[in-house]
């Protein structure tokens, strides 16, 4: 009889590990153009999990992690603008809506809605954007692409480079998932 | 018997329902998250603005690829007196290029004014300041210079041999980063001069301090100082001490201060610095600075 309920217990575990798939390896590209200026920026050290089971989504990286071709530009956005000293992490909470509609076992890629709380430079926003979610042999990758303006997240620009930096700033995001087993 | 069985099956009946409901809150999530990600050496960056304090090198240096071209003035005295326009009238240059061959080591090549001086420089990142996975209290970086006197030689006892207008600067760049705003320095130094006059040495040793208090988003003070061993005697020569302001603007680092000495390279900062702040002989002096991307490197 204890053998079972530890069997129980082990198969409860188990699912509710399976139903997580984790990639500490995502992409967030950022990317802002005036005639004046062109911001390119990768992060390929992005951490997320999403929980199969209910949609869930957790993202969350270092704002040190984001590379610049050019040094200069590297270290404004570190010491000026992102504070990366002060607000070291970036972090996103939140859904993916109607997750349960999703078929899993089908191959293809679905249009979604994730809605939730972004943290940037200490500043949370809610945000509602739409994004796609493609299921290939058991492999779950999820897309999004969407703008974040630098006043909602408190990111100071000088009046002298307003021209040459937008408010908006695109980000494009990408995660290539695997499943979750515990270390 | 019965009994025991029933709340055995009562048991299992509560725990099945979990294996289909979440366990995990978004936090947990979060918590797998910081559990999994490894923790990696936070390398501190931006000690200073510049690869110079002021006149002495401090540990920044070019990225990989990128060139750093200054322009450096030293003005007259400010005690020649509004003659003169307060030294603003005369002028020695500095013109520098630094490239960065890696990030941890840059090639220097300049032309000053002062005794038409040709010299080259190249500076080595030893270890750095950092925390988290691997923590380092400072950074550490060699940096070594030798320069060329190109000045005609008219004094017919000296002989004019290419040795005898060299001269050697090693020094060693300690500095921590104590938060955002205070950075200071040490700079151990060894100056040789083949050559010099008869009431000077050869070698100097001297210990230099510099160190900036960035007091807003795109501004610092700056200071420096260094004590040099065996300056000759009566007053010839003084320490160097300089204090000034670092201004940041898109690509540019512009640096204004007043020092006491009248040469950029490092053997004449340290071993020729003829001003006396006391007596109002020091000079207004300018470094400005733009870097460019030669080769662009993803990292």
């Amino acid at each position: 009889m204890r053998y079972l309920l530890l069997v129980v217990f082990a198969t409860v575990l188990l699912t509710a590990s399976a139903q997580k798939q984790i990639t500490k390896t995502g992409t967030i590209e950022i990317f802002s153009e005036t005639p004046l200026f062109t911001i390119e920026g990768t992060n390929k050290k992005v951490a997320s999990i999403l929980n199969t089971e209910n949609g869930e989504v957790v993202a969350s990286t270092l704002v040190r992690s984001f590379k610049f071709h050019e040094a200069l530009v590297e270290e404004h956005f570190n010491e000026n603008y992102m504070e990366s000293h002060a607000f070291p992490k970036s972090i996103f909470k939140g859904r993916i809506i109607d997750f349960s509609s999703l078929d899993l076992s089908k191959d293809g890629t679905y249009d979604i809605m994730i809605e939730g709380k972004l943290t940037i430079h200490g500043e949370t926003n809610y945000v509602k954007e739409k994004g796609t979610i493609t299921f290939a042999d058991g492999i779950i990758s999820a897309s999004t692409e969407f703008p974040v303006s630098l006043k909602a997240y408190k990111i100071r620009v000088e009046k002298a480079y307003t021209k040459a930096i937008q408010d908006e700033i695109l980000l494009k995001i990408h995660f290539n998932y695997k499943p979750y087993s515990k270390k | 018997m019965i009994k025991k069985y029933i709340l055995r099956l009562f048991l299992i009946l509560l725990v099945i329902p979990f294996s289909h409901v979440s366990l995990y809150s978004q936090d947990d999530l979060l918590g797998i998250l910081d559990d999994e990600v490894e923790e990696e050496i936070d390398y501190t960056a931006y000690t200073f603005k510049s690869s110079r304090i002021i006149n002495m090198h401090s540990i920044e240096q070019m990225k990989t690829g990128e060139l750093d071209f200054r322009i450096n003035h030293r003005f007259g005295t400010v005690n020649s007196g509004a003659y003169e326009m307060f030294g603003l009238d005369n002028a020695l240059i500095n013109l520098c290029f630094d490239y960065g061959v890696t990030d941890w080591f840059m090639v220097g090549l300049r032309r000053g004014t002062y005794q038409k001086t040709y010299d080259g420089s190249l500076k080595f990142r030893i270890f750095r300041q950092s925390k988290g996975l691997k923590v380092m209290p400072v950074t550490l970086s060699y940096y070594v210079d030798m320069s060329v006197n190109t000045l005609k030689i008219t004094d017919p006892s000296i002989e004019d041999i290419f040795s005898n207008r060299l001269a050697y600067t090693h020094q060693l760049l300690i500095a921590r980063k104590f938060n955002e705003r205070l950075s200071l320095q040490l700079i151990p130094s060894f100056v040789h001069r083949n050559l010099v006059p008869d009431d000077e040495e050869n070698d100097i040793y001297a210990i230099g301090i510099g160190g900036r208090y960035k007091f807003a988003r795109r501004l610092a003070i700056t200071f420096e100082y260094a004590y040099a061993s065996n300056t000759a005697g009566d007053n010839k020569y003084y320490n160097p001490f300089s204090i000034g302001l670092d201004i940041e603007t898109g690509g540019h680092v512009f640096q204004v201060f007043f020092t006491n000495a009248q040469a950029m390279v490092e053997k004449a900062v340290i071993a020729e610095t003829t001003g006396n702040w006391l007596e109002g002989n020091f000079r207004f002096g300018f470094n400005m600075s733009r870097v460019f991307t030669l080769s662009k490197k993803s990292h």
